[in-house]
Parts: structure tokens; sequence; C-alpha cells
């Protein structure tokens, strides 16, 4: 296109989209690794909308796997328009600790840039560690980036530890959500890379801050604003009185009534 | 997936009783989705709102604006409450965006490619609208990035995402507006949307769309690491500071991550810079009295429009800057794309305005009498040439009415409709209530 006017895009801020993904042999039971890639593939295209909505965003999306050891599943920060879901496979232990520390890795700068928007951290298992994740967490937690990432935690069935990744997020007030159906699956993958997403490239201000999260960094939308039919917030609008900030309810949206007890 | 209407679905009007027709989800935003929809043989859109957002204000709020009727053709506005048997909830009809309208995103991501006359004559409109707006009493609260769609060719406008529209002052729960764009008192947690913080959002707006930089992005966004929400709270709330604040410099633009502030500023006239920076100074500060208002915008916008001639080596828009001639002993300054020296057009002064005769331009009802509105759809003057020796530049009059000349020479003549002065300098054109003069 011939340029008429002077300068480039409007200047943005990377933001690291990283998925954590559980791909130990329990996984392959039940469909549950199939769940799981097909809740993936239904969220990109809406992440991708959601990305191209926020110009002052440079989405990045990687992902890695955990079993018997951790790999980089998608090794590049890959800008989302040219995202593409690769399919998990499952085998091996549950070696959550190494995923963590794989990823911990990534976030020292270098590689990382030093200005940044929050990274989004999204981890999704369906069992208890099997290594030191504890180590992990704190080799997380001791890069910047690490503690000041937006990090969310999906559990996939009954076996899941919710402490373990109650410590992930490390903020009380908000839970792990449970994924005790394919349907909640989709939803809540579909939540943490649209609202939660949006969230993070523009983190909105003026809201009060409820007590007790007021050390979060970016206020998280609670999925109930989140309907059955599926779309989260996705308009970059924020509500008053809406407790946008308030991760009350991660678990018990009234729309799940229907599917909460499915069990797989 | 899992969408609210299914396609085929008809759904009711009320009060009218018509039936409309679902065709297809178009998409879903944070309150609701939006389909395609047909009604009385005409492709309209519904939105449907999610049950939770559906509540009997919000339906007593979309009443309000049903009746008051869209402030102008301009606003995809509510038309009728819809509702359907078996589904909780309501929505209502709107028009359909044609697809020549873009989003402001798009202009951000250079996917679109406007010309400046195009952006100014867009940032007109939306100023004249959302005056009309205010007009009636009505608060927008969320002027951004995705509800403001203009046509990258002649700046037509749409104002969409209307259901947040509400009574100024009564502004209770809702919408608080979004990051970026939301005036500082809102961000600071000491205001609700008013038509005030909409004047800020408005002028956050013009900015982007003329700088493609946000006016409080400068060495202190640099100097932020992690730009999360305590680190936006203080850029844009609670210590928002210009960029080109003449009286603090530590927030200037920083080569290398503000380019576009620094590419675009310098190449704007000196009254456009002057807006911006009250807009972006007392308008930071005093949300009652010290905002630039929409006709002034307007009023900047057409000036803008006015001011644009084109390199004579490559043809680029460039601006007129009557301050920055004088200053350069009459030197017009080098174009900004290709550096060769500028030429300027002749012109034409008339009352206080000043526009640049360019072989393409065309004077308007509002440039002979500022009683009439801003409208660019019948000119009444048009630069032409001459029929036999086409070197020779006139003004045409398209007008109804004669125009009386005087030249340099004191010599006095009329130039009926379809007829043309030549520009010559010094000629005096009574247009009926108001005299121009071509000057070079």
């Amino acid at each position: 296109m011939e340029m008429k006017r002077p300068g480039g895009e409007l200047a943005s801020r990377p933001l690291h989209f990283i998925w954590i993904a559980d791909s130990s042999g329990s996984m392959g039971d039940d469909g549950k690794i199939q769940s799981l890639n097909t809740a993936i593939r239904e969220a990109v295209p809406h992440m991708k909308k959601v990305a191209e909505d926020n110009p002052n965003a440079q989405v990045l999306v990687r992902a890695v796997k955990f079993s018997s050891g951790a790999q980089w599943h998608i090794s590049q920060p890959t800008p989302v328009a040219d995202f593409a879901w690769a399919d998990l496979t499952a085998d091996g232990e549950t070696d959550m600790g190494k995923g963590l520390e794989l990823v911990a890795e990534q976030l020292k700068m270098p590689p990382m840039s030093d200005r940044a928007l929050p990274p989004v951290l999204v981890l999704v298992s369906d069992g208890q560690p099997t290594d030191d994740f504890e180590g992990g967490l704190k080799a997380l937690m001791e890069q910047p980036w690490g503690k000041k990432a937006v990090r969310i935690a999906i559990s996939i069935g009954q076996d899941a530890d919710p402490e373990v990744l109650q410590k992930f997020i490390g903020n009380s007030e908000l839970k792990p959500l449970a994924a005790n159906s394919p349907e909640a699956l989709v939803k809540h993958i579909k939540w943490a890379s649209t609202a939660v997403l949006k969230s993070a490239s523009s983190p909105a201000a003026g809201a009060e801050v409820p007590a007790g999260t007021d050390t979060a960094n970016v206020p998280i939308p609670i999925p109930t604003a989140a309907p059955a039919t599926g779309t989260a917030a996705q308009t970059g609008t924020q509500n008053a009185g809406a407790s946008t900030g308030t991760p009350a309810g991660t678990q018990g949206d009234p729309n799940d009534q229907n599917t909460i007890d499915d069990v797989w | 997936m899992n969408d609210i209407l299914k396609p085929g679905q008809t759904i009711q009007c009320e009060p009218s009783g018509m039936p409309c027709t679902i065709e297809v989800l178009l998409g879903a935003g944070g309150q609701g989705e939006v389909y395609k929809a047909e009604l009385a043989g005409e492709a309209v859109a519904v939105k449907w709102f999610f049950p939770q957002m559906a509540t009997p204000e919000q339906r007593a709020s979309m009443e309000l604006l049903i009746r008051k009727g869209a402030p102008s053709e301009h606003f995809l506005y509510p038309m009728e409450i819809t509702t359907a048997a078996g589904v909780p909830g309501f929505g209502y009809i709107m028009p359909l965006r044609p697809k020549r309208f873009k989003n402001i995103v798009d202009l951000m991501k250079r996917t679109i490619e406007p010309t400046f006359r195009a952006l100014a004559t867009a940032g007109h409109n939306l100023s004249h609208n959302y005056l009309l707006l205010h007009s009636q009493g009505l608060c927008y609260r969320d002027i951004s990035f995705g509800n403001a769609f203009f046509d990258p060719t002649n700046g037509d406008v749409l104002i969409a995402d209307n259901d947040n529209v509400s009574v100024d002052g009564a502004a209770v729960l809702g919408v608080l507006g979004t990051p970026r764009f939301m005036a500082p008192e809102i961000v600071r947690g000491e205001a609700l949307p008013s038509t005030n913080t909409d004047l800020f959002s408005l002028s956050v707006l013009i900015f982007y769309m003329l700088m493609v930089a946000h006016p409080l992005e400068g060495k202190k966004e640099a100097a932020i690491k992690a730009l999360d929400l305590p680190a936006m709270t203080k850029l844009y709330g609670k210590e928002p500071l210009f960029i080109y604040d003449p009286n603090d410099d530590s927030n200037r633009p920083v080569p290398g991550i503000h380019d576009n502030a620094l590419a675009f500023w310098r190449i704007y006239p000196q009254f456009l810079r002057d807006i911006f920076i009250r807009a972006f100074t007392t308008g930071l500060r005093d949300p009652i009295n010290g905002r630039v208002r929409e006709s002034e915008w307007r009023g900047e916008m057409i000036r803008l429009r006015d001011a644009i001639f084109y390199c004579p080596h490559c043809s680029m828009e460039n601006f007129y800057d009557s301050i920055a001639l004088k200053a350069n002993g009459g030197n017009a300054g080098l174009c900004w794309a290709c550096a060769a020296a500028l030429q300027l057009p002749p012109r034409v002064r008339i009352g206080k305005s000043v526009v640049m005769l360019n072989y393409n331009t065309e004077l308007f009802p509002h440039h002979i009498d500022d009683r009439r509105m801003f409208d660019f759809s019948v000119p009444i003057a048009a630069v032409s040439t001459h029929p036999v020796n086409p070197n020779l530049w006139g003004l045409k009059n398209i007008s109804n009415d004669k125009w009386v000349i005087k030249s340099a020479d004191g010599v006095i003549k009329d130039v009926e409709p379809e007829r043309s002065v030549s520009l010559t300098v010094g000629t005096k054109i009574q247009f009926g209530k108001i005299e121009g003069e071509i000057k070079i």
C-alpha cells in the first residue's frame, strides 16, 4: 500500500502468552488430551480476534509440555496471527516443576525484553506433580517477569491437585478453574485466551480494586461474565459495578450447572 | 458454538410486532452478541444481550434511546426492542454497518492508509456527531478505537455500540470506558463517565487518528517495564503529562519508541499543535471548564483540511502554517516525504479562514457563510482551468448566486454561476455575505 502519511504502525508492547500443558500418560485416558487439543484449537480464532482489536499489544504465543521431563512444544514466540496449534500426545509422568523451569529460563532478560505487557501463563494439568514442583515454581518466581505474569490454572478431571495449582496462581482470591467436562474445558481455555488476554493487553484502571486483590497487577475478569454461549469480554470496555477485579466465582459459573457433573 | 440465536430463527420487534429473521452471528462482545438479520426485506443488525446484561434498567435505557431517536443518520442507533419466544432477555434492532466503514484499529495498524484530508474530515464528522448526541443531554461513555468507524476514502463516519449511551450525569453502573481513552478523573476513581469525560476521550481519539500515538506516552511510558494496572493508573490517571507540554519537557516522545509522535507533530501547523496542547494540559487538569469542546474540534478540523497543499515534487499532502511562514520569511519549508522545497499554491482568504487553492479544491457553503453548517455534499466553488489555456487557473462559481469581483486595479465584474474568475493576486471576490481575497 502506498503510504500517504509519515510514521508506521502504532507502537506496541510484546505480550507473551504461554501454554504450559500436561501431556502425562493419564492425559491419554478418556480422551482428555484430545479434548485439550480441541479446546485450544477452538480458542485460537477467538484469541486472534482479541489480539486484532488491541493494537497496543503484540501477542506472541508458545507452549511448553511436561510429562517425563519437559520440552518446548511450540518453542518460538509466534505472532498470534500466525499461530497454529500442534496436537499434544500423552505419555509418561507429570514433571510440572520442569515445565515451570523451562518457562522461567525463557522469562529471563534477555531473551525477554525489559519493556513488555505482563505475560500470561496458562497451566493445564490433570494430576499431581511427580517432580520438584516447588523448585520449578521458585525458579519461575525468581524472574521479574515470572512474578509479574498473570498466572491462570485449569484442572482437568478429579485428580488434579488444587493446592499445587493454587500455589502456581499465587493469589488466594483467584482459584484454579475446574474443567470437569469437555464443555467446561473449552470454555475455560477460551476464557484464558480471550478475556484474560484482553485484560493483560489493556489492564483496565479506574474500577475499585476489591479487597484482597490489591496486589494483583492485572485485573482478572471473572468467568461469570462469560455466558454459556461462549465469548467472554472482548470489547475492551470495562464495567463499573461488575466486579472486574474479583476472581470470585471462577469455578461457579451458574451457566455451567448443566455440564459441571458430567463425567468423562 | 452455543450462540443465543440460531440462523433462521424468527424474533419479534416491539412495539411494531414485525417479525425479524436471524441470518448469521457477526460477533460477540462483553455485553452480548450481534447478528445479521432481515426485517421486512432489509438487512439489519440485531444485538442480543447476555442474560446478566439484560436487566430492566438496560431495557429502560434502550427504550429511552429508541424514543428519542438517533441524533443523526451517522449513528448505528437502536430502532426497536426485540424479544423471542423461549429465549431469555431481549435485544434490539439497529442498522447494519456497510463494509466501507473501517474502525480506528485498522488505522493504527496501517492496514488502511487514508489521506490527511479524509482523516481531518472524519475528525470533523465525529466531533459534529458526538456534539449532536451531547446536545440531546446524552453521553456516550466509551469513545474508543472499536466503536468509531470511518470511510478512509472520504471521511464519512458511523458511531456504533450506542447501547452504553445514557443521560448525562445519570451514570451509576455500566461502562467506565476503555483503558487509554478514559479521562484521568475516571482512572483515579473520582468520576463516572459524563459528557465532560467524553470530551477527553474524543481528544484522545483525534490525537490517535492524526498522530498514530497516545498523547501521554513519552519518556514516562518508556521508563515502565511491565505495563500493568498500577503502572497504567499512574500514567493515565495519577500523573498524566502531555508529551508536548510546553511547560514540562519531562515526558517527551522517545526516539525508537514513540517515532510516530515525533514524525507527525512537526509536520502539522501550529494551530493544531496549540489545540492539542490545550486539550492535554488544561484539559487534563480541569474536566469542567478546561476541555476542548466538539465545536472547537470541528472548526480546527476544517481549518486543517483547508491548510492542505501538495508537494510539487512528490504530490504528498503538506500543511500551510501562516505562523511558520512568517517566522521563516515566507519560506514554505521542505516536504516531509521527499524533502523537496515546498511551493505554496494560490490561496483565498475569506474572513478569518485561509483555503489553499489546489487543483482539486472546492469551497463549501460554510466557507462563505459562517452561519451555515459544515456540509461537504454541495460545493459552491471549485478550482478550474481555462478551457483554452490549461495553464490559466481560476475559481469557478458553481453556486446559484452571482459573485462580484474587484481586481487589484479596481475593475468590478460579475461572475455568474458556471463562470470562473482567474486566480490573480489581489482579486477580491464578493461571495454575497462575505468577501474573499486571492493571495499567494
